[in-house]
């Protein structure tokens, strides 16, 4: 599903130039869930941005589907994001102003889903996340577990092919945090590929395999049994 | 979708209350101005357009210039043009002639005085005036017809249908009938013609001169007309049969001035200021007024844009998480800037409803301040409202464009990972903040320069005294009268001195040394004038009546007329009115005094006492005390003297005060304008000073731990915008200066404009600015670091 090849990216300001990504090459297969491990600052975010196709490599390729993506205009990305794509991240990034449901509506609203479709996909999802009873609630009004199954439920309503988790669990207790994780890893068995960053042996041992990082490379890949 | 952004908009604006409500009571502010200036301008523009021949109708107008170059522009024109045109020019369909006038009304014991026109017969063929009662055909057509309007008839006859009934009207000193014809229904007040009472144009006399000027003239074109050509034609006729007229004045008086006819569309008529409107017409306005007014709203919406273009940037931060997820989630640029006017649209939108409660509010006061008569149901008109949406709709795009641009495009990877700054030096934002303050400023600077010349105007010393004078209008008096009413009034001892003018102002021209042309204005007084208003005489004597020789022979001149004269020894001189072969010899010099208006020089004046000429108005001076019982009684000597005139006073001090209304007004507008400007201006400032120190909250707490004193951080926080305003009010000065000094090149007699007024506009706008800024800059200086570094 997705192979990305010697991708760079640096970071410059006025005086430095920062190697987020040094001719980073990694390979994900449909279906798996991978793990990206690694200290602060070895570019395990700014992999992960590109791969959501948030942002730009300055070089290197990055094939999507069997598609290169790697220059792709705004445009095209925010298409082929919408549509195969769904985010998690580590402090939820919600928007404050939309209740659960509306939260969990936008992507659907912004890939043209008609309105009675929408209900029922909404309702669905946020059934199976277990807080359908919090529908009407705001962000501020949930607890951390929940906004991020709310977080997750907007991640998934689209039925994208690949969900990228940005330390989901980073904010959370640890019984929460491992709730989270059941639901990554329900998803991941019904067909769901799923990158995953974190900074935790505990979840990243849910995946299948767990690439670690170390100033913009590759230094190990363990395949999880 | 819409549905979304409509909700997110709405929430957004719930839970920013304070700035909602900043940028919501600004641009409704500012769109209300602009309702209100647009009603006014449709009003001008409006203006005679009802008369369904408006197009065709034009009125004409003669530039009168004189061998020096100097032109005079007169709307009035004789009789001779209207049939003489008409009869030669085949592109002429129609004249009609209206000549403004004034009749003293009879009815029972009362006596009334009423404004009229004389009208050609087919004044109704022309102008369009619907009926109530009568038929317009033939109203006119008797010599003792009139018509009046349905206010007018009201006043006399109550509610019941006037036709057919009289009025007596003083015509030749002698009350005659007139037989009521038709009623009109009220002019409209949006119309240069107002109709009162009007009557045939035969009861005046028919004049036969060319070169009298008396009256409005009006022709019907034919559709389609050259009128430059037109306008040729016309003077070809005019010199043809005019030609011994021309000459005859050129030989008899020396008379050398051409005069040109010209056409005048009717609708351009209202806003021309290149022909006065007299003679019966009405209403003419100076399009200046509409320039001020409009620049002075567009002004005030404009600083409320500005306020919620900052407003929404500098609080682009707080929105930069729900950008970035919208981004993420698929949500495209372009949708996200429809999505951020949309928000723009419903504040303008919730402005633009609250704005038409707001011009209901104010039309009453606007109303006062312009000079208008207009009604709210006005605004029902389709070109008004489609105006209204218009500039709702350029208010949402203005105040929303830019800010949808910039926070449209902003990085999601940045916004989210919270790496996005405030950054840059917001050139923008500081540059609109300085645009608002000079705006402000200018306006500011331009209140207190109209305050100080309006009180220079009020207490200025007019060279004579009008405390206590009554002053009666007296048209139409039986002049041989006059010495028996001074003296009975003088019985009384409150009053203390009696005298009377001409009324109005009159101007003639006469022969000075030799063959000089002198032009000035005439006063008919008798010998109490000087004295009564206390005006020195500065050379010679006043007018005596022991002086026999003083009413046939004598006059006074003013300083102004030596000057122009250029008389070194002025007494004796002799003033030659050489069209009726009168000589006379000045006996004083009076001292110049502004018996006009100060927004005009002093002319040169001449009094005579000369016995033919009538009075139009009386001068009562009396004592302070007891000052009702004194007016109770010169009413009742009045009204026993000539019973048949209407008794009208007014005091001489309050008259004067009148002149300067237009003034009173202009300083109200502007002080208005200038009040809502600082206003606005200030929400805004208080808006982002909030913002400011919210952002530097951390900053702040830093600061404080490190030991900083909370004066140190108010200094801090208030000088960045100190700063702004101090720039602000230097690019308003110079401007403002040569505004000001433009405006009061209008007035011979004025302030100097001095750098007094800069300063003090300079510190108003500036402590303003420093109190709306520092309550925000207090608060946060005296705020715990504690809390502020925790949360961050």
């Amino acid at each position: 599903m997705i192979k990305i090849t010697d991708l760079e990216k640096f970071y410059r300001t006025e005086e430095v130039e920062t190697i987020a990504l040094n001719k980073l090459s990694i390979h994900v297969n449909t279906g798996e869930f991978v793990a990206i491990m690694g200290p602060s600052g070895c570019g395990k975010s700014t992999l992960l941005n590109i791969l959501g196709m948030l942002d730009d490599p300055d070089g290197g390729s990055y094939v999507f589907n069997g598609v290169e993506v790697a220059h792709f205009n705004e445009r095209k990305r925010a298409d082929l994001r919408k549509h195969n794509i769904g985010f998690v991240f580590q402090s939820f990034n919600l928007i404050d102003e939309l209740t659960v449901f509306e939260n969990v509506e936008l992507p659907l609203i912004y890939t043209g889903v008609p309105s009675s479709e929408r209900v029922k996909r909404v309702e669905e999802v946020l059934d199976k996340m277990q807080i359908m009873h919090r529908r009407n609630h705001y962000p501020q009004q949930l607890s951390g577990g929940q906004q991020q199954r709310v977080a997750i439920a907007r991640a998934v309503v689209n039925k994208p092919k690949l969900i990228l988790a940005d330390e989901p669990t980073g904010n959370l207790d640890s019984s929460n945090g491992n709730d989270v994780m059941e639901l990554l890893t329900d998803l991941n068995e019904q067909g769901t590929t799923i990158i995953m960053v974190t900074h935790s042996e505990h979840d990243a041992r849910y995946s299948h395999r767990i690439i670690r990082l170390l100033d913009g490379q590759t230094v190990m890949e363990n395949i999880m049994i | 979708m819409i549905r979304n952004y409509f909700k997110t908009a709405f929430r957004n604006l719930w839970r920013n209350k304070g700035f909602s409500l900043i940028n919501i009571v600004g641009l409704s502010v500012g769109l209300a101005c602009c309702m209100l200036i647009f009603l006014y301008t449709m009003d001008e523009v409006s203006y005679d357009r009802f008369n369904v021949n408006a197009s065709n109708i034009y009125h004409l107008a003669v530039d009168d210039k004189s061998p020096d170059g100097q032109v005079h522009k007169f709307s009035s024109t004789g009789d001779m043009p209207g049939p003489n045109f008409k009869r030669q020019l085949p592109e002429i369909l129609d004249f009609v002639r209206i000549q403004g006038g004034s009749y003293t009304i009879k009815r029972g014991n009362e006596v009334f005085d009423q404004d009229a026109l004389h009208v050609d017969s087919n004044f109704f063929s022309v102008f369009t005036f619907p009926m109530v009662y009568g038929k317009p055909q033939h109203a006119l057509d008797d010599l003792h017809s009139i018509v009046l309007s349905e206010e007018v008839a009201e006043k006399y006859f109550g509610k019941e249908n006037p036709v057919g009934k009289t009025l007596e009207l003083k015509v030749d000193d002698k009350f005659q009938p007139f037989t009521v014809t038709a009623v009109t229904r009220k002019s409209p007040q949006n119309s240069s013609i107002k109709i009162k009472m009007l009557l045939p144009k035969k009861v005046n006399h028919i004049d036969n001169q060319w070169l009298n000027f008396f009256q409005n003239t009006f022709f019907v074109i034919k559709p389609g007309t050259n009128i430059k050509q037109l306008d040729a034609k016309i003077n070809k006729v005019f010199l043809t049969d005019a030609a011994s007229e021309i000459k005859g004045n050129a030989d008899k008086y020396g008379d050398k001035n051409k005069r040109t006819f010209s056409l005048q569309p009717l609708l351009e008529m209202h806003t021309s200021t290149d022909y006065p409107a007299d003679n019966g017409l009405s209403d003419q306005s100076n399009p200046m007024y509409s320039y001020i007014l409009s620049g002075i709203a567009l002004f005030i919406l404009a600083i409320a844009c500005i306020n919620f273009v900052n407003l929404t940037v500098a609080r682009s931060l707080k929105r930069a998480k729900e950008i970035g997820i919208r981004k993420v989630i698929g949500g495209q640029r372009k949708q996200l800037i429809m999505q951020f006017l949309g928000e723009s649209f419903i504040l303008s939108f919730i402005a633009f409803v609250l704005s038409i409660v707001l011009v209901q509010l104010a039309l009453p006061v606007f109303n006062t301040l312009a000079n208008k008569a207009l009604a709210f149901s006005y605004l029902l008109s389709f070109k008004l409202v489609a105006g209204y949406i218009g500039i709702f709709l350029l208010t949402g795009l203005l105040a929303g464009f830019y800010p949808a641009l910039v926070l449209s495009g902003f990085n999601p990877v940045q916004t989210l990972y919270n790496r996005t700054q405030y950054v840059g030096k917001n050139y923008l934002s500081k540059g609109l903040v300085i645009l608002q303050f000079t705006l402000a400023t200018f306006l500011i600077i331009s209140t207190i320069t109209i305050y100080s010349q309006f009180s220079y105007l009020m207490n200025f010393d007019l060279g004579y005294n009008d405390k206590n004078v009554v002053s009666i209008t007296a048209w139409g008096i039986d002049k041989t009268k006059l010495p028996l009413f001074k003296s009975e009034l003088l019985k009384d001892p409150s009053i203390l001195r009696v005298t009377a003018d001409q009324g109005g102002r009159w101007g003639t021209m006469a022969h000075i040394n030799g063959n000089q042309q002198q032009m000035f204005d005439m006063k008919h007084v008798d010998e109490d004038y000087l004295p009564l208003f206390k005006v020195p005489i500065v050379k010679g004597r006043n007018f005596s009546k022991a002086m026999v020789s003083d009413s046939a022979k004598s006059i006074l001149v003013n300083e102004e007329f030596v000057k122009q004269a250029g008389w070194k020894n002025p007494i004796g001189q002799v003033v030659d009115f050489f069209y009726n072969k009168q000589k006379y010899t000045v006996v004083g010099i009076v001292k110049n005094y502004h018996f006009l208006s100060l927004t005009e020089k002093t002319p040169a004046i001449l009094y005579t006492m000369k016995p033919d000429y009538p009075f139009g108005n009386i001068f009562v001076k009396i004592s302070d005390k007891n000052k009702s019982e004194s007016l109770n009684h010169i009413q009742k000597e009045f009204k026993a003297l000539f019973p048949f005139i209407p008794y009208q006073y007014k005091f001489k001090d309050a008259e004067v005060a009148e002149q300067y209304d237009k003034e009173a007004k202009w300083k109200q507008i502007v002080t208005f304008g200038a009040v809502l400007t600082i206003f606005i201006s200030c929400i805004g400032l208080f808006g982002l000073a909030t913002l400011s120190a919210e952002r530097r909250r951390k900053e702040i707490g830093i600061r404080k731990v490190l030991g900083a004193s909370v004066e140190g951080i108010v200094r801090k926080l208030s000088t960045d915008f100190a700063k702004l305003v101090a720039i602000a009010a230097i690019i308003a000065v110079p401007a403002a200066w040569w505004a000001m000094h433009k405006w009061l090149e209008n007035y011979p007699y004025r302030i100097d404009i001095n750098a007094w007024i800069f300063v003090l506009a300079g510190a108003v706008v500036l402590f303003i600015a420093l109190v709306t800024v520092s309550y925000q800059a207090i608060r946060a200086a005296i705020a715990n670091p504690v809390n502020s570094l925790r949360t961050e």
